[in-house]
């Protein structure tokens, strides 16, 4: 299977595949100076990989992103849509810090957007 | 250098936190982004209006930066201006760059379309503008000054001065309460 292993930076969020889990990570923030070149990679990794694998957990866990950044994460989200029509299962589990209102609006958004499984969880600040 | 203390007075005057004038890169973004949210952190502001904060300053700076490198702008015009500043329980947040008078008019609809919208008109917009089919060629997703307006606590303020006959000045000011 293709692994998809990018780490992090000052502007870019770690983005990382557990075959154990069939977890698909992606921790810290993103505001790319290029956001459609970063986020290519994982477009591909998901075309590539989805049709071959029958379970699939994205967890987010994103302080902050720009807004070409919440373009991708709804093509990502799209993806993932795609895939469980076809049987696949998928699930979502979005981490925001308990104290910051403004990044549960922007989780709850995207809930409304998606029709996957769509898990909200608070962790301490 | 007998201007710097008029400078500084000034410059307290306005309640300039941050202020940046020159030619923007990447890593400078990131760099007074961390300062400013690094002050505000210190200064135990809500998350929420760190947030807000940064995520204003970000989409004004790459937008500014995203404009030079796509439009092929002439190194006399590529200079950017950014001000950070705080007075009477707002931030403030104001953005100037050079902009080719072609694009006025495209971008001034744009933001008069922004500013006729309610926070409810504006989440529409934002949501029905995320969910455009992105296309190979394409830089930007066009959501940052309507992510820019949901934020602000009142009506994008803008403004066009004429610089020479193939540019203008663009000036951009977004208010955030909560200093």
């Amino acid at each position: 299977m293709n692994m998809i292993d990018i780490p992090a930076t000052k502007s870019t969020p770690e983005i990382v595949f557990s075959e154990k889990d069939k977890r698909l990570s992606i921790t810290g923030e993103s505001y790319p100076e290029n956001t459609f070149e970063f986020f290519k990679p994982v477009f591909e990794w998901l075309q590539e990989t989805l049709p071959s694998i029958d379970k699939l957990t994205l967890a987010v866990n994103i302080s902050y992103m720009n807004s070409s950044s919440t373009k991708c994460m709804l093509d990502i989200l799209d993806i993932l849509g795609e895939c469980a029509q076809q049987g696949c299962d998928v699930s979502v589990v979005w981490y925001y810090e308990a104290d910051n209102g403004r990044a549960l609006g922007i989780a709850e958004e995207f809930e409304e957007d998606v029709e996957i499984p769509f898990e909200i969880v608070s962790i301490a600040p | 250098m007998d201007n710097l203390l008029q400078l500084r007075e000034d410059f307290s005057r306005r309640g300039i936190l941050i202020s940046f004038n020159g030619s923007l890169s990447n890593s400078i973004i990131e760099e007074i982004g961390n300062a400013i949210k690094r002050y505000l952190e210190d200064e135990q502001r809500e998350k929420g209006i760190i947030t807000d904060v940064f995520a204003v300053y970000v989409e004004q700076t790459q937008n500014m930066r995203n404009y030079v490198r796509k439009n092929e702008i002439d190194e006399e015009h590529r200079s950017s201006i950014l001000v950070i500043s705080t007075a009477e329980g707002h931030y403030k947040i104001s953005s100037g760059n050079c902009i080719k008078k072609t694009n006025v008019p495209s971008l001034t609809s744009h933001l008069e379309q922004i500013n006729s919208l309610d926070k409810d008109g504006l989440k529409q917009m934002y949501k029905e503008q995320r969910r455009k089919v992105r296309t190979p060629d394409m830089t930007s997703a066009g959501l940052g000054l309507i992510d820019i307006a949901r934020r602000a606590s009142s009506k994008i303020s803008y403004q066009f001065d004429r610089l020479d006959d193939e540019y203008d000045f663009f000036s951009l000011t977004i208010t955030i309460q909560g200093a």
